[in-house]
């Protein structure tokens, strides 16, 4: 026997008829389902089918720091062809009819081919009203075509932004491959500027509806009449810490011009105002963006879709000259009676740096005042290479700054280190630190940066990140949720800023570089620079916060290829300064005030 | 004796054929089911790698010497234990279960290769010297090595795997040969820990009835006592640990009980799965041109709902294929019992029985619409390659204690 040694033979009958009983349990039912209910099953599989049809959320609205609407939604009518009931005969006459190319559908077509081909693909969004009629009227002519309503981002509210802002694309094949879980074929991704980093605020919940469709795919009713639907839920509304109006006049400045400006609330690090210029339309992003356009950007000489306020990299000439003065006050290596005397230039080994102006016996007020070059060759010198690199790195040069949008450069800002790997160990040519000392030379910085540059000087040396996004409010309860950067302090004797601040005050308000722009009620400090250009005009720069005594608006502005700082840079900071400031809105924002406010603008929404 | 060269003699094609079987014909309904997929278009290939990656896992296992199993039964259950308590932390989270762990690339499902160290670990207990398993010490240690990875597997929370370890636990003691008594000792608990769940009416009623069934027993005072307050116990501390957990851990529990609690995840699922098998008819719809298929109705179907793939687009011709090919796989696993060398090996074939027939009872009760839904991979068939790799080690386990059975003259 050898069945009862290890186990006994009844438990092992058991088991067997276990086994052969479940499945003849199993035998039976797949007969019954399969023999003698196939035809009503495959009747219902056939008519009764239910089909998730999935509806895109609307992106969360951009508000600026007083509730106004900067980036909104609108309706838009997008045309989409199903394959496995299209009729390739159709392609011409709707080529035509949507006054696209020959080719256009087949091309997208094609390119979706790994896809189901019972998945719609969009052929044309942001489609013609009469479009839409006229395929009401003929749908049953054409098979395997139909329209959805979608909403898109609709930028008619006065502000560009275009860099700041960014725009969202439609997901790509290799990115759907890494976040499968998430996203869609056809879904938008926030692709750039604010759209991007904070895609999981804006993008919304995807709303789901249970159809009964037949085998044809036609919708015959709704499955469960709606119960396990999903409405789509809007994204989080951001409510952005730009100054609309700010924003408006900076971006009018600038019509006609290239360059960057850059405004910032010194004390939260609050961005006011963003300009890259030019700037493009985001509107052309709005739907599916088109391979001329693309195209026309691309090759723009003037580079509109780079986003110069922080990406573009420039020399910030004598803007940079507090550096020096504020590290040799601090460290004690002058105080404000050291004077030099300046007779338009610099003999330095057998090279003469030349200073604009003979400015005679100069202390560092009046050199800051008049921007005196001899003064600030002399004191570099005095500093020292290694000194004047850690004030630079203190102002967060040659570091990127985190603000919160993905494209950021950190600049260069040339140390001992860098010199050494150019020029060998302690091999550099002094002279380079002469250059230095005027803010030229290899250094390099970013108009975001002479931003938060200018906020530390604002407000002694505290501020934080600078960043775009104030809070969001979260659609499902209505709730504001406050982001709140963490503040920092590069820790620099009040003294020392005390004599920087004084003389950047006497710039606009004394006999300096910037009086052009002084203001009878508005007491504005800055610095003028001209950024030398090899291949090209130089540009103006110019950096200022106001009111001296409080301030409440620190300011960074070039302007490329129009030399001199105070003449076309100066201007721009001035009307920017005074169309935030003049509102008398600097008061710093409650959530309270923004709920109040987000019900009115609802409120309005709805009347309209 | 007689020396016998003939292939059947060292390896049991009446199991290996029908495994090669089920794998290509997963391997076609993965294909089917992902072709036109716009995300899981690559799961056809990762299939078909781990297929080949099994095939030699198993092929290994096959020619080790037996005696490995045994010595490797303790040191495989701790560290099956160990990456248990570890994914709980560290693991990533997959349709709601914190079951996954990644090494570099690689992802796979600890609970998987528990299960291995769990059956060669209680078979190992169940066959030393004087084990008694109608005493009630020696139930109590089988039930720990059995209940300690469901508990584990339970916070994850992965229902079906539990239900698969406790099938397990439970065939493994019935097989060593507990009395009635036994088994009323070893069942009672869980009866009073579910009636518990349901309300205080129901686990009063639980108790009541388990006192009436300790009288019928007539048993002494001592044994009756030490039974109903192990009862009692059990269901206080269950209710202790339930208090624990997660509302999400605590509602999956429930809704275990109750499956109509999650209408569109498991509703959805099985009307779509039967419409799927039931339109197949005799002959099905033919490969790829199932229409429930590829519309994808069905979310996932790759994994746990490959049943019905099969079942429309080769019909009723081929799910009964299937389920000849489970029955052959299964009787004959039954069959190997008796050639088996000791007690140990009969006990590891019963727990990977147990296993298989687990998986796939619930798996299949489920896609054609008799039991309730829950998430459980269909042997052989389902995409997943740590699942693939476990069984056919197992197949390779079960093989190799067939090319070591005793001799027959």
């Amino acid at each position: 026997m050898n069945d009862t040694y290890f186990g006994s033979l009844f438990r092992r009958r058991i088991i067997f008829i276990v086994i052969v009983g479940f499945v003849a349990v199993i035998f039976f039912q797949l007969f019954s389902m399969q023999i003698l209910d196939q035809p009503a099953y495959s009747t219902k599989a056939d008519e009764n089918s239910v089909k998730p049809i999935y509806q895109n959320a609307p992106r969360g609205v951009l508000f600026d720091r007083n509730m106004q609407v900067m980036v909104g939604n609108k309706p838009s009518f997008t045309l989409r062809i199903i394959p496995a009931d299209y009729d390739q005969k159709l392609t011409p006459f709707l080529e035509a009819i949507l006054g696209v190319s020959d080719g256009y559908i087949g091309r997208i077509l094609k390119q979706n081919e790994q896809f189901s081909k019972y998945i719609p693909r969009r052929i044309a969004k942001d489609v013609n009203f009469k479009v839409i009629a006229w395929y009401e009227e003929n749908s049953s002519k054409l098979p395997g075509v139909d329209y959805i309503i979608e909403t898109q981002r609709d930028y008619s509210f006065g502000v560009m932004g275009s860099h700041m802002f960014g725009y969202s694309k439609e997901i790509s094949s290799s990115m759907l491959q890494h976040r499968r879980d998430e996203y869609s074929m056809g879904d938008e991704i926030g692709s750039s500027g604010i759209e991007k980093t904070y895609e999981n605020l804006l993008r919304g919940q995807k709303g789901i509806q249970y159809v009964l469709v037949d085998s044809h795919q036609k919708t015959i009713g709704k499955y469960r009449n709606g119960k396990e639907d999903k409405t789509a839920i809007k994204g989080y509304d951001l409510v952005l810490t730009i100054d609309k109006d700010a924003q408006m006049v900076a971006e009018n400045a600038f019509k006609d011009m290239r360059g960057a400006l850059v405004a910032i609330e010194p004390s939260t690090g609050e961005i006011l105002a963003f300009i890259s210029a030019p700037e493009f339309n985001l509107q052309d992003f709005a739907s599916v963006t088109s391979n001329e356009i693309w195209n026309m950007l691309n090759a723009n000489e003037e580079k509109p879709m780079f986003n110069r306020a922080t990406m573009s990299i420039y020399s910030p000439g004598s803007t940079f000259k507090m550096i020096s003065a504020l590290a040799a006050l601090e460290e004690g290596i002058i105080d404000t009676n050291y004077k030099v005397h300046c007779r338009g230039g610099f003999q330095f080994g057998d090279r003469f740096f030349k200073c604009l102006h003979v400015h005679g016996s100069v202390n560092v007020t009046t050199a800051i005042e008049k921007s005196c070059n001899t003064f600030f060759y002399h004191l570099v010198l005095k500093i020292g290479l290694d000194k004047w690199a850690e004030y630079s790195a203190k102002f967060g040069f040659g570091q990127k700054s985190g603000i919160d949008i993905p494209e950021e450069t950190a600049g260069l800002l040339p140390t001992r280190k860098y010199y050494d790997r150019v020029f060998g160990i302690n091999r550099y040519p002094k002279g380079i630190l002469v250059s230095l000392g005027i803010g030229q030379g290899e250094l390099s910085v970013t108009p975001l940066q002479l931003a938060q540059y200018a906020a530390l000087f604002a407000n002694y040396g505290k501020s934080a990140k600078p960043h775009f996004l104030h809070g969001y409010i979260e659609t499902e309860t209505g709730k504001y949720t406050e982001v709140v950067p963490k503040t920092y302090d590069i820790n620099v004797k009040s003294e020392s800023f005390d004599v920087v601040r004084d003389a950047m005050y006497k710039v606009v308000n004394g006999a300096g570089t910037a009086r052009n722009i002084r203001l009878p009620d508005i007491h504005i400090a800055g610095k003028t620079g001209t950024s030398q250009n090899p291949h090209g005009n130089d540009h103006a720069v110019f950096i200022a916060f106001a009111p001296y005594e409080n301030p409440k608006i620190a300011i960074a502005v070039i302007v490329e290829n129009v030399g001199f700082g105070s003449v076309f840079a100066a201007p721009i900071a001035r009307d920017v300064i005074k169309a935030y400031l003049q509102k008398g809105n600097t008061k710093q924002l409650k959530q309270s005030d923004y709920l109040s406010e987000l019900k009115k603008t609802k409120e309005e929404k709805i009347a309209n | 004796m007689q020396i016998n060269y003939k292939l059947q003699d060292k390896f049991d094609l009446s199991i290996f054929i029908p495994v090669i079987f089920l794998i290509i014909i997963g391997l076609m309904a993965v294909y089917s089911s992902t072709v036109n997929h716009p995300i899981a278009t690559g799961n056809f290939q990762k299939q078909l790698s781990w297929a080949i990656v099994s095939l030699v896992a198993f092929f290994v296992v096959y020619s080790i010497p037996q005696q490995l199993f045994k010595m490797l039964a303790v040191p495989s259950f701790i560290i099956s234990l160990v990456l248990l308590v570890v994914v709980l932390f560290a693991g990533k989270t997959v349709y709601g279960s914190k079951s996954w762990m990644s090494i570099g690339p690689f992802g796979f499902q600890p609970s998987e290769f528990a299960k291995l160290g769990m059956i060669l670990c209680l078979s190992h207990w169940l066959t030393y010297k004087n084990r008694d398993i109608n005493n009630i010490k020696d139930i109590g240690i089988a039930l720990a090595i059995g209940f300690i990875p469901i508990m584990l597997i339970l916070l994850e929370p992965d229902t079906g795997t539990a239900i698969v370890f406790m099938i397990i636990t439970l065939s493994l003691i019935y097989w060593s040969g507990i009395s009635l008594f036994g088994l009323f000792v070893v069942l009672s608990p869980g009866i009073v820990i579910i009636a518990s769940l349901f309300g205080t009416a129901p686990f009063i009623i639980a108790l009541l009835l388990i006192l009436v069934a300790l009288i019928l027993f007539k048993k002494d005072l001592f044994n009756s006592t030490t039974v109903f307050v192990m009862n009692l116990g059990a269901s206080f501390f269950f209710d202790y640990i339930f208090r624990f957990l997660k509302p999400h851990q605590q509602k999956r529990i429930e809704s275990f009980l109750d499956p109509a609690m999650d209408p569109l995840g498991s509703g959805y699922n099985a009307l779509q799965a039967k419409l799927a098998i039931g339109s197949g008819g005799f002959t099905g719809k033919g490969f790829l041109q199932g229409n429930q298929t590829q519309l994808r109705f069905i979310p996932e179907q790759w994994t746990d709902f490959i049943y019905c793939v099969v079942g429309e687009e080769f019909g009723f011709i081929g799910s009964l294929f299937v389920l000849i090919l489970f029955l052959i796989i299964f009787i004959r696993l039954l069959n190997i019992t008796n050639f088996a060398k000791d007690r140990f090996s009969v006990l590891t074939i019963v727990g990977i029985l147990s296993l298989l027939f687990s998986h796939f009872a619930i798996n299949i009760g489920m896609n054609v619409g008799i039991t309730p839904v829950i998430g459980l991979p269909l042997p052989f068939l389902s995409y997943g390659g740590s699942s693939l790799l476990v069984n056919m080690i197992m197949i390779g386990i079960v093989l190799n204690i067939y090319r070591n059975r005793k001799m027959h003259t």
